[in-house]
């Protein structure tokens, strides 16, 4: 029982870690909790929808999850937020509700409101040490270590991430450095809105699709985003996995409906009492 | 009657920002701190007003500490600052600017709004007459009903300085009072911290223009680099080779 | 038609209260509260529950207001020490968590399938319009009272000082007053002018259920608070009556043209429609559309 939950868990936790890392990467860098970005995972969830009904294959659903949520990303930030970038931070979470409904009204009216389900094989659990775990699992876990593996080498291998990562890190001796704004914004975007498009589909292959499916997730995205510590790629996804385990696990005991009101108790608490998160860092918060 | 600041060490990531600063003054007394741009003034400042925390070291005021305070219950203990960039309540007035800085208002509870309205009326009246008072002295009369947003930055800085003075402090810590001020203002403003100075309010002020502050003040501390390089009266350090070699970069040596 | 004009009077006078309360939170002292409904749900559902153990209206109604204040205290407490964007994720998640507790704690709220028969207010008065008519009035009556209090606030000292902390919150701080002191008396005076404006939709409504709840009317209000013109008493009133227009004026169309729009595609519609409504004011027109809110 407890070792089902625990691969549960982590695939569950995969999820929450690929849109925190969607969420901390715009929050270190563009400065605002983005509430367009559970939205933006309904998106690549859709798109993983078409295209998996079109090709039958997971990886063409991947690329157009990644394809489609990165675009949505993308221009929301030349559109809304980018014109925003001086206004009060007001001003930008104002606007970042008005895009996540905006998203999700024009999946609702295009793809209508009952929940859709990608049509993937049945197949027999492999059993591990006991514990048997769904091939999909498996294929999911490796979906997302793929995305990892690419967002983290954008992040930690490329020039531009490095000036991401700085830009995170400290955005006075980033702007002083001389670096690009609109080259790093960029692929800010993309990036957070590929990994966003990721974890949308694979929430919509482990559930079922609804437009309302990432807006509910919203909240456990933030929640790991800040228990990781904003702004910290590598936070992000452990806080993620912690959460999703977290959750699983503690299902049996506090039923279906808390284990979400479990991401609001540990934001709560990590504000509290450990505001810079696992990995952030000391200032921040205040 | 001192105000102590004791082995201040403050760091960003590996940056040494403040390194073992330590200095003292008599709290009714008038100090300079003079450095080249990053030699951690302003940092200081935000430390000993408690907008930051120190690494280590302790600041006391009349021999009590206030390390454990936050920035507002420094202020309220007789320390108050001002910023470098004013920052003025921009959409209030000059005179709700000054009213919203008094203390100990009865009006300031909601409980007092609707409970005592009388005695809010009263105490709004005198704290009325006093910001009266003090844009008079400040000559910043003529812009009593105008949005603070509005003002020049020089007149920015006369408010944060009677902003300041609402608050009853007894040691005010002025950032760069002069800076972007013309000259007629920076004689006026100079004036008026020499007067309020005569009256028991002691003042550390931070400034670049070399030539007014040491006008203004008996004494300096010089800073570089985080450190504390050379404190003493304005012709003695400014003739100090070490400090003409950091400060001025040695162009003049 | 008479009844029709009625009750969409009683509804925009609902909204009236909640952005009068949002506005005395973010219009006057900046506080970004996403979490508005949360406190719109412990009202309703206090104040019925409380009444249908036997209570008189008079009873339930203040004490949905102190509930709601109460509420808001902890989270104010928790809350306000941190920076405006944490401030609205951790409102934000208040609320949707106050959605889950409804939607779990059966034995109180009987969950998803809701509370009916909740004691119609004035239903003493007979079944013809008179009940309605008295509700309006009542509700019309808390409005003005509601917004007779904010304006004494802004002309207060305390008015002063939380409109200094919108300008510049540090700048308080060094003059030695605490910005949390004043905003968690602004969150809880708010959140109780959500929670009566609750106890009025639950005892017209006499239905609640977890659903009625959602965010979205937490984003209504905030529709109605930018379109009327942020940090402006009257500017309260006008956007929640521009928002009630948008409301009936969106299901007019739908019951004018059935074949047209289905009802599913009419919530989503809707919900677009907020959206680029929030997105388009907050771009070109942050002081909504009755002009500056620097003076009020």
């Amino acid at each position: 029982m407890f070792g089902q939950l625990l691969v549960a868990g982590i695939v569950h936790g995969l999820i929450i870690g690929l849109a925190a890392l969607a969420v901390t990467l715009v929050f270190g860098i563009a400065r605002f909790p983005n509430a367009a970005a559970g939205d933006t995972m309904t998106a690549g969830a859709y798109a993983g929808l078409v295209a998996h009904k079109a090709s039958g294959s997971l990886l063409v659903a991947g690329g157009a999850a990644v394809a489609a949520s990165g675009l949505i990303s993308l221009l929301g930030y030349l559109l809304v937020f980018r014109p925003l970038a001086r206004r009060p931070v007001a001003s930008l979470l104002v606007a970042a509700i008005g895009v996540a409904f905006l998203i999700r009204a024009a999946l609702g009216i295009v793809f209508g409101h009952q929940q859709q389900v990608f049509q993937v094989p049945l197949a027999w659990p492999i059993e591990v040490a006991g514990i048997r775990i769904p091939p999909m699992d498996l294929t999911l876990a490796g979906v997302a270590a793929c995305a990892l593996a690419g967002a983290f080498g954008v992040l930690y291998l490329t020039s531009i991430g490095r000036q991401m990562r700085a830009v995170a890190d400290d955005p006075d001796l980033a702007r002083v450095s001389g670096i690009r704004p609109m080259r790093v914004m960029v692929t800010l975007w993309l990036l957070a809105g590929a990994a966003a498009g990721i974890a949308g589909l694979m929430l919509g292959v482990k559930t079922v699709v609804a437009p309302e499916m990432g807006w509910e997730g919203l909240l456990s995205a933030f929640a790991a985003a800040i228990l990781g510590g904003i702004g910290s790629p590598v936070g992000a996804v452990a806080a993620g996995l912690l959460l999703g385990i977290a959750q699983e696990i503690s299902t049996p005991y506090v039923g279906f409906t808390y284990k979400i009101a479990l991401s609001f108790a540990v934001m709560l608490a990590v504000l509290l009492f450990r505001p810079r998160g696992l990995f952030g860092r000391v200032e921040g918060v205040r | 009657m001192t105000l102590s600041v004791r082995n201040i060490g403050k760091s960003f990531g590996g940056f040494r920002a403040l390194d073992d600063v330590s200095l003292e003054m008599p709290a009714d007394g008038l100090l300079g701190i003079i450095g080249p741009n990053g030699a951690g003034k302003s940092t200081l400042f935000s430390v000993m007003s408690g907008f930051m925390a120190a690494d280590a070291g302790g600041v006391s005021l009349h021999g009590r500490p206030l390390d454990r305070l936050g920035a507002a219950a420094r202020a309220r203990a007789g320390m108050v600052r001002t910023f470098q960039v004013p920052r003025e309540f921009h959409h209030l007035t000059v005179r709700e600017n000054l009213m919203a800085a008094a203390p100990g208002q009865t009006g300031e509870n909601l409980l007092g709004v609707f409970l005592s309205p009388r005695r809010v009326r009263t105490e709004e009246a005198a704290i009325r007459v006093e910001a009266e008072a003090t844009m008079d002295f400040l000559r910043l009369a003529p812009v009593a009903d105008t949005p603070a947003g509005r003002l020049s930055g020089g007149q920015k800085k006369l408010l944060e300085l009677g902003r300041a003075l609402m608050a009853k402090p007894r040691l005010i810590l002025l950032d760069e009072p002069f800076a972007g001020v013309n000259p007629v203002l920076i004689g006026q403003i100079m004036d008026r911290v020499a007067t309020l100075n005569a009256r028991g309010i002691g003042f550390l002020v931070i400034e670049h223009d070399l030539e007014a502050l040491s006008r203004l003040v008996p004494r300096l501390v010089v800073m570089d680099r985080g450190r504390v390089l050379a404190t003493g009266a304005p012709d003695v350090v400014l003739a100090d080779p070490a400090v003409r070699e950091a400060y001025l970069g040695g162009a003049v040596a | 038609m008479e009844a029709y004009l009625v009750a969409i009077a009683i509804i925009a006078a609902i909204y009236v209260l909640l952005t009068l309360g949002l506005t005395l939170q973010y219009g006057l002292t900046g506080l970004v509260n996403f979490g508005h409904v949360g406190f719109f749900a412990i009202g309703a559902y206090a104040s019925a529950l409380i009444s249908m153990q036997g209570m008189p209206l008079v009873v339930s109604f203040v004490c949905a207001a102190a509930i709601a204040a109460l509420a808001a205290y902890p989270i104010g407490l928790v809350a306000l020490r941190l920076r405006d964007d944490y401030f609205a994720v951790v409102t934000l998640g208040f609320s949707e968590t106050v959605r889950l507790a409804i939607t779990s704690e059966k034995w109180l709220t009987n969950g998803v399938q809701g509370i009916p028969g909740v004691p119609k207010a004035f239903a003493g008065m007979g079944i013809g319009m008179a009940g309605a008519v008295a509700t309006l009035a009542a509700i019309a009556l808390a409005c003005g009272v509601a917004a007779l209090m904010l304006r004494r606030i802004t002309r207060s000292p305390f008015g002063r000082v939380i409109e200094a902390i919108r300008d510049n919150e540090d700048a308080l701080r060094a003059l030695g007053k605490d910005p949390a002191r004043f905003k968690i008396q602004v969150l809880a005076l708010g959140s109780a002018l959500a929670g009566v404006a609750g106890a009025f939709y639950a005892h017209y409504i006499t239905y609640l259920s977890p659903d009625q709840f959602i965010p979205l009317v937490t984003f209504y209000v905030w529709m109605a608070m930018i379109m009327g013109g942020v940090g402006r008493v009257s500017g309260a009133v006008v956007g929640a009556l521009l928002l009630m227009l948008f409301l009936e004026g969106t299901r007019f169309l739908r019951d004018v043209a059935p074949d047209l729009i289905s009802a599913v595609d009419m919530a989503s519609v809707r919900l677009g429609a907020v959206g680029l409504a929030l997105v388009l004011f907050t771009l070109f027109r942050p002081q909504g559309l009755m002009g500056d809110y620097t003076r009020r």
